[in-house]
């Protein structure tokens, strides 16, 4: 085994260093410029087809949260994102009820009992060319 | 000079080598953006397992920053819990503005039965000015029982009693060496001090010191425990101005609730005191008052009535009937419209008792859901004035030998 020299050693050593260092700053740079920032939040959602939601139904869109309302007048939507404070309200035979503070709001979204003061948010609702339908929450 | 750039070029590799250490040592950051501010926070990126404080405290709504301020944005610990308000306790009396307060929260309106932090500041608990007042007129002082000092200094404009402020206390000023010794050694119970060492004492301050029973965990249905880490836990010598601890090491519940020097009915140990005692008696009425007495108004006869009269009682007919409110914190009752509860002489609900159709009552335990029936003194065999109520009165024939 042929010998190497101290010059060659340090010099060995020295790239060695460089080339490790240059690899750990292109992958620091690399991770850098890919990172993914947070997606906004969703403010569009398409429901599907709207024939999937028949006259006088009310679908809960829990996701969102939403209800989709689907009457003789056509379609429309309420935020189930309680007026009061933020909280997802819940569904009740007679309306909506918010599980945090106890507001409660009729199947309209209007307020009957507080500490909300506000109705619940009607939402956009569209129906496409395509006959689906699309809701907006901004 | 080859030694050298081999040492320079080993140096780069350690720096570099040590940032990406640091850099992988980061938690994994964890989004979350509550419907209250809709702000994105990290928080949840190292207390992903924090228990959620209450069913009306969701973390998915209000996050972590609108109660406990801090760094939202922030990964790394130190600078994340930098500018926490209160440490780990935003409800300390001198933050609870900030992080509890807010008019749709509890610095609201009498009205909305939501001005809680209105009235705890003003409150006995809070202020001491009972002890303070009865302790610089002992020692000459002052000349009368009226408060005029508090732990802090406070004013109250809007209030219905006499005092409209209290100067802070401060017992260096103070010329009676008594007085600066209760200063020193007595200023234990007020919320806002922090409480003497022992597991029998620990707690919180501020809202918290009542309502935080646990680990991250706010409650209207405290147990008697979470009142005896003040109260029945020894009493205060005059004499030299020290705390006594009681010397008895109780087992049981009917050993621990009171002190042994005390008589009590079975009533009262079988109950937790926020069973009868309102919230308005532990919080205050929102007024500077001068002694407990002033506050505390509940006797046997709220529930119990008096050889000729029944206790007050109210059917409710109101959905927005604060009752409802309160049993909807702390579910232990189905309360509804048309039900008939017994209130207090100021009109407060005891939303957790019913009328029976039999004439008999009710009470379901807040804290331990059990249900209790009693009866009304009058057509019973007791024969004790109906003026004379305070308790010591119905222990003459009631208290309970242990």
């Amino acid at each position: 085994m042929p010998e190497i020299s101290r010059r060659d050693f340090l010099k060995l050593t020295r790239d060695g260093f460089l080339y490790l260092s240059g690899a750990l700053a292109l992958g620091g740079l690399l991770r850098f410029l890919s990172y993914q920032t947070e997606p906004t939040p969703q403010t569009e959602f398409d429901l599907g087809q709207a024939v999937d939601f028949p006259l006088n139904s009310r679908t809960l869109l829990a996701d969102i949260p939403a209800v989709l309302l689907h009457t003789e007048s056509g379609f429309s939507a309420l935020s189930l994102v309680c007026t009061h404070l933020g909280c997802t309200v819940e569904q009740k035979t007679d309306g909506f009820t918010c599980p945090c503070h106890g507001s409660r709001f009729t199947s309209d979204g209007k307020v009957t009992h507080g500490p909300a003061a506000k109705p619940l948010r009607a939402l956009r609702v569209e129906v496409t060319d395509q006959d689906t339908l699309k809701l907006f929450t901004a | 000079m080859r030694k050298l750039l081999v040492i320079a070029a080993g140096a780069l590799l350690l720096t570099i080598s040590l940032a990406w250490w640091f850099s992988g040592r980061q938690p994994k950051p964890v989004e979350l953006i509550p419907t209250l501010t809709n702000q994105p926070e990290y928080c949840i990126s190292c207390h992903a397992d924090v228990p959620e404080i209450s069913k009306s405290h969701p973390v998915k709504t209000f996050g972590c920053v609108s109660c406990h301020g801090g760094e939202r944005l922030a990964l790394n610990a130190d600078l994340a819990h930098s500018t926490m308000r209160g440490g780990k306790n935003p409800s300390d009396l001198s933050v609870v503005e900030a992080s509890c307060g807010g008019s749709n929260c509890h610095s609201g309106s009498e009205a909305g039965n939501n001005d809680h932090i209105q009235r705890v500041i003003t409150s006995i608990q809070s202020t001491y000015a009972g002890a303070i007042a009865n302790v610089r007129f002992t020692f000459g002082a002052q000349t009368d029982m009226t408060a005029h000092f508090g732990i802090t200094a406070i004013t109250n404009a809007q209030t219905q009693s006499d005092i409209t402020s209290l100067a802070a206390f401060d017992p260096a000023s103070e010329s009676n060496p008594s007085i600066q010794k209760f200063g020193a050694n007595c200023l234990n119970c007020h919320i806002n001090a922090t409480p003497r060492e022992g597991d029998v004492y620990a707690r919180q301050t501020g809202c918290a010191a009542c309502h935080a029973t646990g680990k991250h965990t706010l409650t209207t249905a405290m147990p008697y425990t979470q009142c005896n880490s003040c109260h029945n836990r020894g009493n205060y010598d005059l004499r030299t101005m020290t705390f006594v601890e009681r010397a008895d090491h109780p087992t049981s519940r009917l050993q621990d609730y009171y002190q042994p020097i005390a008589q009590f009915t079975k009533c009262e140990y079988t109950l937790d005191c926020v069973d009868c005692h309102t919230r308005t008696e532990a919080m205050g009425d929102g007024n500077i008052h001068s002694n407990k007495k002033d506050i505390q108004y509940i006797q046997c006869k709220t529930c119990h009535g008096t050889p000729t009269e029944l206790p007050l009682t109210k059917t409710l007919t109101d959905p927005n009937d604060i009752a409802f409110k309160l049993a909807f914190l702390n579910p232990v009752v189905d309360l509804r419209l048309g039900d008939t509860i017994l209130v207090t002489e100021k009109g407060e609900p005891l939303w957790n008792t019913s009328v029976q159709p039999d004439g008999t009552y009710t009470m379901i335990g807040k804290a331990t859901q059990q249900h209790f029936t009693f009866k009304p003194v009058m057509g019973s065999s007791c024969t004790q004035n109906g003026q004379d109520q305070s308790s010591a009165y119905c222990h003459e024939c009631h208290s309970v030998q242990r």
